[in-house]
Order: C-alpha cells, then sequence, then structure tokens
C-alpha cells in the first residue's frame, strides 16, 4: 500500500518535471543459466540483446535496463529468493523469466504482495497464471499447443497411436491431451508408456512401441538431452522404416534438428512457433539474433517469449511511461495484440494467458537443410485446460 | 526372440557402461581417490570427438581415438597436479575437490561449446539397421557390442597376463606391501589413471548414441559409472564387466516389461546385491 502510494506520487512528480527527464525502468529475469536447463536462459538472453540491439535501448529517452539472475538448476527456492531481492533491493519495474512450473510458482506471492507485473516466458503448466493477478503469460501452455495434434492426425489417416511420454507434470498434461483428443476423433491408442525422467537409453521404450505396430507414435519429452535421446533412438531402431508416424512438438524444434539424421524427415510436430516462418517479424528477428549471437544461432520458443516480453515492456514504457505501478502495467499489457514473429498474439484478458495460432509442422527439407514447414493453422488458439477447469486454483 | 533383443539391448547399453567405468574403478580400488569427475574426462573426450567429426570432418573412429589420446592427457595431467596431493587426505576433500572439477568442465563446455545437447556422431555405416536373422537390428548397437568385447579382452590381457597387470593387481591388493618390495607405486598410478582416462574419454566418443552429450553429463550419469563400481567390485575388473553388463541388462528388461516401474528395477537389483554382497560382485583380496 505504502509502496503504492510513494509510486503515485513519485509518478505526479514525474509528470510535472515533465517527460525529458531520463529515467531507467528496470527489467529483472530470473531463470537457468547454469545447470542442466542452462539452453532456457542463454537462449532467453540472446533474444533479449537482439531486441535491443534491433529497438534500441531506450524508449522516448528512458533506459530500459535488463537485470539477469542465474537461479542455476530449477531451484524453486531460489527463484523466490531473487525475486524479492530484485523487487526489494533493485526495484525492478516488471519481473519475467522461469523455465520451470515451480519456479513461477514460488515467486506468486512475492508479486502478489508486491504488484510487481510478472512476465512468464517459458513455464507452460496451466494453472500458474491463476496463481497471482500480476502474472502474464506471453510463452504457451502444453495443452494449448498439443489441442489439435489428435484431431489432425485422426483426420490424416492415422488410425491408432502409441503414447510415450516422460514421468513428470507436463508429460501427463501432454499425455492426457493427445490421448483424449485422439480418442474423441475416432482413434484408438495401442499403448501408453511414461518413462522416468532419470532414463538416458530410450531402445526398450521404442522396441516396445515397434512391437505394438501403431500407425504413429506420439512422444513427449523435455525439450534437450532427454527429447534428443528419444528421437534418435526411434530413428536408429527403424521405427519409420516399419511404417511409423513420429508425433511430438518441442522435440522437433528446429534447434534440435541438426541432432538427427535424415530419418526424421516426415516427422511431424505441434507448436505455437515455426522457426522458418517467412513473415517479415520473424525475418527480421532472426537477422538481429544472427547479427548478436552469431550466424549459427537459431531460436526457439524460449526466443520467442523473452522477444515478445521485451516488446510488451517497450510499449508499456512507451504508453505509460516510466513511473507506472502493478495494476496499470499488467492491465495495459494483457490488452495488447502483438504481431510476434510467430504470428498475431493476444491475451484473454481474465486468465491472462496467451492466445495465438498453433502450427501443424513437418520436418522437410529445403536447400539441404532440415527444417519445420507449416501443414496446418489453427487460429487463435486458447489454453483448454482453463476453459475445462474454470473454478481450479 | 523378444527376450534375445532385450540381451542385444543391455549387452551394448552395458559396454559402454563399461568401457567408460573401467578406468573409474581402478582409481576407486587401487588410490582409493573417490574421483567423482571421472565422468567429466568420458564426457570431453565424447566433445572432442563430436566437434572433430562435425567441425573437421575427421573419421569417427579416428576422431573417438584421438578423444581417447587427449582425455588420457588431461587425465594424466590432473593426476600429476591434483590428484597426488589428495591421496593422503580424507574422502571429503576428495568428494569437494572432484566434483569441483565437475563443476569446472561443466561450466567450461557450456560456454565454449553451448548448453545444448550435441548431435549424434555415428556415423552412417553404422546408422542402419542389420538382418539378423530374426529381425532387422541397429549396426550400432552390434558395433558397440563388438568394441566392448575387444576392449575387455585387451584390458584382461593387460590386466591378468601381463607383468605389468601383476603388479597392479598386486597393488591393489596391498599397496603397502607392494612399495614395500620396491614397486614404484606412484609411477603405476598415473600409467593406470592415464588408461582409465582414455579408456573413459573413448568410451563417451563411441557411446554417444546411447548417453548423449551434454554439459551435464558429468553428474547425469555419474550415478550409472558409481553403480558399476560399487557392485562389480572396487578394483575388479571382472567385476566391472559383469556389473556394467548385469545392469545394462536388467534396466533394459525392467525398462521393456514393466515400464511403469521404469528404472526402478535397477535400484532394487543393486539394493539387494549390496545387502548380499556388501563389497561388490568379485571384491579384491585387500576389501574381501
Amino acid at each position: 500500500m505504502k509502496r503504492t502510494l510513494i509510486a503515485s506520487a513519485a509518478a505526479a512528480l514525474m509528470a510535472l518535471s515533465s517527460a525529458a527527464h531520463a529515467d531507467v525502468v528496470k527489467f529483472g529475469i530470473i531463470a537457468p543459466f547454469s545447470g542442466p536447463f542452462a539452453v532456457w536462459g542463454k537462449q532467453f538472453k540472446d533474444s533479449v540483446e537482439a531486441f535491443q540491439k534491433l529497438n534500441g535501448k531506450t524508449v522516448n529517452g528512458h533506459e530500459i535496463q535488463v537485470i539477469w539472475r542465474d537461479e542455476g538448476a530449477g531451484d524453486a527456492s531460489k527463484s523466490r529468493q531473487f525475486a524479492e531481492e530484485l523487487i526489494l533491493r533493485e526495484k525492478v519495474n516488471v519481473l519475467g523469466g522461469f523455465a520451470l512450473t515451480p519456479d513461477a510458482i514460488a515467486v506468486s506471492e512475492v508479486i502478489t504482495e508486491a504488484k510487481t507485473p510478472t512476465i512468464i516466458l517459458n513455464a507452460a503448466t496451466s494453472v500458474i497464471t491463476r496463481k497471482s493477478p500480476y502474472f502474464l503469460r506471453v510463452s504457451m501452455t502444453v495443452a494449448q499447443y498439443l489441442s489439435p495434434l489428435g484431431g489432425w492426425a485422426v483426420k490424416n489417416g492415422i488410425k491408432t497411436a502409441y503414447s510415450m511420454v516422460s514421468d513428470y507434470a507436463p508429460g501427463h498434461d501432454a499425455e492426457g491431451e493427445f490421448v483424449g483428443d485422439f480418442e474423441k476423433a475416432g482413434g484408438k491408442i495401442v499403448g501408453k508408456d511414461r518413462i522416468p525422467l532419470n532414463v538416458t537409453d530410450f531402445a526398450p521404450y521404442m522396441e516396445r512401441a515397434l512391437q505394438s505396430k501403431a500407425d504413429a507414435l506420439f512422444i513427449f519429452a523435455p525439450a534437450g538431452a532427454p527429447s534428443v535421446a528419444m528421437v534418435r533412438e526411434f530413428e536408429r531402431r527403424g521405427l519409420k522404416a516399419a511404417g511409423m508416424k513420429l508425433l511430438g512438438s518441442g522435440e522437433m524444434q528446429e534447434i534440435f534438428l541438426p541432432s538427427f539424421g535424415d530419418s526424421i524427415l516426415g516427422a511431424i510436430s505441434s507448436t505455437h512457433y515455426t522457426e522458418s516462418n517467412k513473415r517479415p517479424e520473424n525475418v527480421a528477428f532472426r537477422k538481429a539474433l544472427n547479427e548478436t549471437a552469431g550466424k549459427d544461432a537459431v531460436p526457439d520458443m524460449a526466443s520467442i517469449a523473452a522477444w515478445d516480453a521485451m516488446g510488451l515492456v517497450y510499449a508499456t514504457v512507451k504508453s505509460l511511461g516510466p513511473k507506472f505501478n502493478g495494476d496499470q502495467a499488467i492491465n495495459f499489457m494483457k490488452a495488447q495484440t502483438i504481431n510476434s514473429p510467430r504470428g498475431p498474439i493476444s491475451f484473454d484478458p481474465k486468465e491472462r494467458d496467451v492466445i495465438q495460432n498453433v502450427y501443424i509442422r513437418e520436418v522437410k527439407k529445403v536447400d539441404g537443410k532440415l527444417v519445420n514447414v507449416d501443414i496446418a493453422t489453427f487460429d487463435k488458439v486458447r489454453d483448454p485446460w482453463k476453459d475445462a477447469h474454470p473454478d481450479a486454483k | 526372440m523378444e527376450v534375445l533383443t532385450i540381451l542385444l539391448d543391455g549387452i551394448s547399453y552395458g559396454m559402454v557402461l563399461f568401457i567408460i567405468s573401467v578406468g573409474l574403478t581402478v582409481t576407486m580400488g587401487l588410490m582409493r581417490v573417490v574421483n567423482l569427475a571421472h565422468g567429466a574426462f568420458a564426457m570431453v573426450g565424447g566433445y572432442i570427438a563430436t566437434v572433430l567429426v562435425l567441425q573437421a570432418g575427421v573419421p569417427f573412429l579416428l576422431s573417438a581415438l584421438i578423444a581417447a589420446v587427449v582425455a588420457g592427457a588431461l587425465g594424466g595431467l590432473a593426476e600429476l597436479t591434483v590428484y597426488r596431493p589428495l591421496y593422503r587426505k580424507g574422502e571429503l576433500p576428495q568428494v569437494l575437490l572432484t566434483i569441483g572439477l565437475c563443476f569446472v568442465a561443466i561450466a567450461g563446455l557450456t560456454f565454449f561449446v553451448g548448453p545444448t545437447p550435441l548431435p549424434a556422431i555415428v556415423p552412417s555405416w553404422l546408422d542402419r539397421m542389420v538382418d539378423i536373422g530374426y529381425r532387422s537390428y541397429p549396426a550400432y548397437r552390434l558395433f558397440l557390442i563388438a568394441v566392448g568385447t575387444l576392449l575387455a579382452f585387451i584390458v584382461w590381457l593387460i590386466v591378468e597376463r601381463s607383468l605389468f597387470g601383476a603388479r597392479l593387481r598386486a597393488a591393489v591388493d596391498d599397496p603397502q606391501m607392494a612399495r614395500a618390495v620396491g614397486m614404484n607405486v606412484n609411477r603405476m598410478f598415473t600409467v593406470t589413471f592415464v588408461g582409465g582416462c582414455a579408456l573413459a574419454g573413448f568410451g563417451g566418443a563411441i557411446g554417444a548414441g546411447v548417453l548423449p552429450l551434454e554439459p551435464f553429463y558429468a553428474l547425469r550419469y555419474l550415478v550409472y559409472f558409481l553403480i558399476v563400481v560399487a557392485v562389480g567390485g572396487m578394483g575388479s575388473f571382472r567385476g566391472s564387466l559383469l556389473a556394467a553388463l548385469a545392469i545394462g541388462i536388467v534396466d533394459t528388461a525392467g525398462r521393456y516389461t514393466v515400464p511403469q516401474f521404469g528404472g526402478f528395477l535397477l535400484y532394487v537389483l543393486v539394493f539387494g546385491l549390496l545387502l548380499w554382497r556388501p563389497n561388490g560382485l568379485l571384491p579384491p583380496k585387500s576389501v574381501a
């Protein structure tokens, strides 16, 4: 309460002393830069640097300062600690980051108390945005980007499928979403495996899937080493030669495609960002990224979320000026429609969750390089979990 | 026939574990050093081979050999500079320092190569299916079994049939007595450490298709390497082969038949085995 008073008093003073006075707006980002999830932090940071290179580091003369904190190996208590530090000591105007769901949930009380607008850059469990009225999600939910896949598969001649997911909450969400939609559309699930997260050799699971003789194999694993190992085993064990179609989501992101051989050709994935799309926003984004992070830098879901979060912060400062309180910022941000490199996105004003297109893509070879090519687009997909559970907290 | 498939999958997986872990069994058995950085040598070997194959176009087998040489050299350097002062220290400093080495390797590779998992460097002549009579089977896995068998045989020759091996076994069984009769145990330590690290580097390179390379490799698979040593018996070469194969087969069979328990079965096996034989399957005489 006191903070708000001081903030609004300061804002009033600022208005008096004219806008010509330059201010610093601080955006604190908590993400893993070390440990097994370090790739998220790197992608966020590359993307933010590319954004500032393209759009400058100031808005109307006010400097936008991004402050990074490394939460390490997915440590939720550290995430909360950094949130407190960033809010109390650094006095950040906007908070953001969070690769994993527990990291985001851990800060919900802190940001509610401090009324700090907080942009979720990855954490994909549906319920998170209901944990605080100051959360806004620019990334996705698992149920959201998988929702079209089951129906699409049945419509495209896949009658039976085998489901193989990692045994953790997003894996269960993914299994539920795919299996539910696939069966509703008339498909038949012939087997379901949940694989413990510590498993490294997927040979026995792929052997089971192979023996099931299903038309398709649906997979879901944490993007990174586990998902790469899973797809490699699919290739090596000859499931494709046996006529099975591979269905997935983040496993087939462009950033991982060089890890696979040509047997990945034809793999289908369902996500909210096709890296090779030719929208002018995406072309500009990739160009800026290649200029700052090197010519081999490839964007992924994490990059796109950080990019759009920066866009939101810049737009907020442009409209509200450098001094704003949490309610003003959240209300402003959730009303935005962005022409993102992934396509148009907007927000559900009640849930503060992203609404975006979901693309069904196929891995193809273009100019000798493996890329994802859109073969179907589903417009303005909401998070189906929220609609199915209107009262869950 | 399913049984045969599980056996092949399990043995090929176990062979990779064996190649990487056999060096660790020496360090822990012979030198009594709790060497938690062993996985880092395998990881560095794997990274070197991958970079050579992808950036310089070096053939797969040659780059795996170079990886072994470099990992061995790094191991020798580490032995002389970092490990030697540790031999007389307690276990806690050893754990702290070697786990610290792990973190250095992880941070270094994240910084220089990046945090994403590396592409598989399985060459096209291995990345195919071959007909083995009753089904077609990945050639890569057969290759792992062949190489593992060959290396196991070479290690067996050195350890059981050479003068160096006889001395090594003597030093494992009773280091004090070995010193007393005039053996240069220190030099033997260095040589074995280099050999163990070279094998780990080689295993990390050729086994990348089974244990995918990423900066966290050094810690992610450490528990498997330690299980091989604990179950096999510290300092026992035959023990580590037996343990690695048993782990590979049981882990694979468990996941194939009761996937909902996943890797759980492995830990039950380890638990039971260590209850039954706390010093491992084939412990050296000094421990048993």
